[in-house]
């Protein structure tokens, strides 16, 4: 028979509906692996699902000490710990609460949060698991690395471009009125537009050379290439990239982030950066004491007292995310390189400096699982935001997974995609998942001085007093 | 005398130091169910060596260094046999089993039978008590142990401390200790350190200079150290000096101050035994005591008004033992406010959120004077409790290590088991809404 003719033994059938479409969702919701991935394009794992509301004391606690401090007061938070004081365990939400605070950073450049006193961005550093990040210069790689995957430089360099095509040129006012401020920064970034509308890119090169915070920095940075060259040099921020790792020197590499880029994003009237640092135990995790001991001394140095411009003006706030156990594996370090002194991390006090991450409650979980849910409702329908799940289903999941997020995720996921299976299935109540309480039990089996004890209990007088039975 | 008396008191049938060598129940239990699997002497054996792996007996039941070998080797049975020896010997003593012509065939008796199948039906705890009506009524060491246990302390009652202090522990270094004068100068530190020991927890006073001059000459004789003080030892001996040391003051504690008539040995195998049937708590990590410390979980007496004591046997003479098992409802309280407690006393020695549980776990045993499996089933209610916001603390329990602590010390002491899930380490945030 031909092929032409023949069909298939499974037919879908016309009226089917989709696999979630009864719970009126277009998709399961939540994440098969609940861990952030910033580069990932599915939102339910990239941090782009957040819920603002369930960290939003911390938050209030950065922005108030951070984010609307001046930057220009020398006195100003150069470093900070957000400390996860209830929880060591990894998937409690830091990750997506960091990429959702450079995102809120980012979006006005912090001018709308600082009313108008800071423009800041942010940048999200992870060192890689496996103890590859042990010294200063290799963690001060990860952070150009950071700053070269975000489009910062792009967008200095546009802004940088058009503060001169203005002064320059007085039609460009008029060019780039209706231009979304996303399409302006690859205009001005590519040397065709600049051509096509007639400005002289070498004209508004040697407007930018002029830039005050630029005069101090030497002549090989990657700004300044082929200022003396016969061709009109069109930079972008390949050159930043090629010239940082083309450096061979760890000192100058160091210098160029802590001086030069500094120079650099003043010029571009950015007056602070805040670089968030994920899973900062994984510095230290690694290192020998000595190598500890360098790396609190090195960073001192940048952000406080070496001879970087940085040092000088206090432009990158560090936020250093620590889980419970690092303060311990770092306060020699950090008290011998003097760093205790000035920001201690084990303060005796409540300090600014610190954050208290803090675990998740029924009422936070509730809050997630409806954040979640919501993304992938079906419109027009008029219901419940916790469909299908209830509300005591959400507090039993939280319990059983320990109020860990990434659990309650992956509970939650799991659960659903057993309700999707199942016809009757109509809602996730507590019934529903005692019933698939199986599926998240571990393969753990159920087996088989300081003179301080004072009060001890005495079995021989214990078992004279009467006591009434219940 | 007193000794005597306690002797005459019990109707045992053998001396408590005739004690088989081994220390694990559950070697009873794998005898148990080989015989009743087969019959031949040798097929016995093979059987309890396969089991004692699979349960991975005498050694820790979570980090294997080595990988195990799925053959039962002639040497592997030479290695084993003595073991295997002393608990048939045990067993049969109890009339558990019987072999009449020597090995050839072996088989349960009727009393073996009904023991094992306890075991399946009612579980290990139940049957450890039925093993302890055993020991109990032949050699009534529990009673001898228990009595000397509860005299042994003024101060802290029923806790009997073997204090033991390594060169390391008193500050000394080995890199330094070459010389028998190191040697020397670390015993008259370990003399002061177990004087004041004597006289903090028994309220007393010592001197142990003599019993130190006849350890060394001890030593000396041996050709352990010289008898020229600038003389350096075998560096290869070190471990050996210092467990000589150990070894003595231990014994000597034992003896002399508590008063106990037996071996360390014997003593050794009553108390691990009497642990394993939840009626005493022996432990080497209590974090506030540099050696061993052991205490009764169980009481000797005609009768008891409390209601968290249960009955467990009867003497002759009308005296009977009672567990201490206290119920959950009553003391919920008590158990919380204890590892709040023990929490807040920790922290100060280790200034980060999160501590050793194994740690905790030592202080509230002994405050409560409870098991560590009626600690585990607790912290697991109380944890229960905790998640679902009935508590005014929160709790948290995690796997991880703390940074400080080597694996060596994890490959020592099993992790605790709490909602079904193993746990090293606590955090216990008693700020909000709390009390204390």
């Amino acid at each position: 028979m031909s092929k032409l003719t023949r069909k298939p033994a499974h037919i879908q059938k016309p009226d089917t509906l989709a696999r979630f479409q009864k719970f009126y969702l277009s998709d399961n919701p939540f994440p098969k692996d609940p861990y952030v991935n910033q580069d990932s394009t599915d939102k339910r794992v990239n941090g782009k699902i957040y819920e603002t509301e369930i960290h939003k004391a911390e938050f209030q606690q950065i922005k108030d000490n951070f984010l609307k401090q001046s930057q220009t007061d020398p006195n100003h938070l150069r470093l900070g710990y957000i400390v996860d004081t209830s929880y060591i365990g990894r998937g409690n939400g830091k990750s997506a609460f960091l990429i959702n605070l450079k995102q809120i950073i980012d979006q006005e450049y912090c001018l709308d949060i600082s009313e108008g006193k800071n423009k800041c961005f942010a940048l999200y550093v992870s060192p890689e698991a496996g103890g590859r990040i042990k010294t200063f210069p290799s963690f001060v790689d990860i952070l150009f690395n950071s700053i070269a995957k975000s489009d910062i430089i792009k967008n200095c360099l546009a802004i940088l471009r058009l503060e001169a095509t203005k002064k320059l040129y007085q039609n460009a006012e008029e060019i780039i009125q209706h231009t979304d401020d996303e399409k302006l920064v690859n205009d001005l970034n590519t040397e065709e537009w600049f051509e096509k509308n007639g400005f002289d890119i070498l004209a508004i090169s040697e407007e930018i050379w002029g830039n005050e915070f630029l005069q101090q920095l030497p002549p090989e940075f990657p700004l300044f290439q082929g200022r003396r060259a016969f061709m009109k040099p069109f930079i972008t921020s390949s050159h930043f990239t090629d010239y940082y790792f083309n450096t061979p020197k760890t000192a100058d590499r160091i210098n160029f982030l802590f001086s030069h880029m500094v120079d650099f994003f003043l010029a571009a009237g950015f007056n602070g950066a805040y670089i968030l640092v994920d899973d900062f135990e994984r510095i230290p995790d690694f290192q020998s004491e000595r190598q500890k001991r360098d790396f609190a001394l090195q960073l001192r140095s940048c952000l406080f007292d070496g001879s970087y411009t940085n040092a000088r003006v206090g432009f990158y706030d560090f936020l250093l995310v620590l889980h419970a156990g690092v303060p311990r594996l770092i306060a020699d370090a950090w008290s011998l390189s003097g760093m205790e002194q000035r920001v201690p991390i084990l303060p005796k006090i409540s300090s600014k400096h610190v954050i208290h991450f803090e675990k998740l409650s029924k009422k936070h979980a509730i809050l997630l699982l409806k954040k979640y849910i919501s993304e992938y409702r079906l419109d027009g329908q008029n219901l419940d935001p916790l469909f299908p799940f209830t509300e005591d289903a959400v507090q039993k999941i939280g319990e059983l997974s320990e109020y860990n997020a990434a659990s309650i995720l992956k509970m939650a996921d799991e659960l659903l995609e057993k309700a999707a299976d199942s016809e009757e299935v109509k809602l996730i109540n507590p019934s529903f998942i005692n019933k698939n309480l199986g599926i998240f039990e571990d393969d753990s089996s159920t087996r088989a001085t300081v003179r301080k004890t004072s009060k001890v209990l005495d079995l021989q007088k214990k078992a004279k007093v009467k006591k009434a039975k219940k | 005398m007193q000794d005597e008396q306690l002797e005459q008191q019990s109707t045992a049938a053998a001396p408590i130091q005739s004690v088989k060598k081994f220390y694990f129940l559950d070697y009873i239990y794998i005898l148990l169910y080989s015989v009743c699997k087969y019959s031949k002497g040798r097929d016995i054996l093979v059987s309890f060596l396969k089991m004692k792996r699979a349960y991975r007996l005498g050694e820790s039941k979570y980090k294997k260094l080595t990988a195990d070998t799925e053959d039962i080797t002639d040497g592997r049975i030479r290695r084993y046999i003595y073991t295997f020896r002393q608990v048939f010997a045990e067993v049969s003593d109890y009339g558990l089993i019987k072999s009449p012509d020597d090995w050839d065939t072996v088989y349960l008796t009727e009393t073996g039978e009904e023991l094992l199948l306890q075991y399946k039906q009612k579980g290990a705890k139940s049957f450890n008590q039925s093993l302890f009506k055993f020991m109990e009524d032949k050699y009534g060491a529990f009673r001898y142990l228990i009595t000397k246990l509860d005299s042994a302390n003024r101060n802290l009652p029923g806790l009997l401390f073997l204090p033991s202090y390594s060169p390391r522990q008193l500050d000394f270094d080995r890199q330094n200790m070459k010389t028998t004068s190191d040697f020397v100068t670390y015993s008259s530190q370990l003399i002061n350190r177990l004087e004041d020991d004597i006289q903090e927890h028994l309220g007393t006073t010592k001197d142990l200079k003599t019993e130190n001059k006849r350890l060394l000459k001890q030593l000396i004789r041996t050709g352990l150290l010289s008898s020229h003080r600038r003389d350096r030892f075998d560096p290869d001996k070190y471990n050996v000096i210092t467990k000589r040391f150990r070894d003595f003051w231990m014994n000597y504690f034992l003896r002399e101050i508590y008063d106990y008539g037996y071996s360390m040995p014997s003593f050794d195998i009553w108390t691990y035994r009497g642990k394993q049937i939840g009626i005493i708590h022996a432990t080497e990590f209590h974090p506030y005591f540099c050696g061993k410390i052991v205490y009764p979980l169980s009481i000797i007496i005609n009768s008891v008004e409390s209601q968290d004591f249960d009955q467990l046997y009867q003497y002759s003479d009308g005296n009977k033992l009672f567990v201490h098992r206290p119920n959950w409802s009553d003391n919920q309280e008590k158990f919380v406010e204890a590892i709040v407690e023990a929490y807040y006393d920790l922290r100060r020695t280790y200034s980060s959120y999160f501590i050793n549980l194994a740690a905790l776990r030592e202080i509230v045993c002994l405050k409560m004077k409870i098991s560590d499996k009626t600690f585990e089933d607790f912290m697991s209610r109380t944890y229960r409790l905790n998640l679902a916001g009935k508590l005014r603390i929160r709790i948290s329990l995690e796997v991880d290590k703390l940074p400080e602590e080597t694996s060596a010390i994890y490959l020592k002491r099993e992790p605790i088991m709490v909602d079904k899930k193993y746990r090293n380490i606590i955090a216990i945030d008693a700020t909000k809404g709390r009390r204390l």
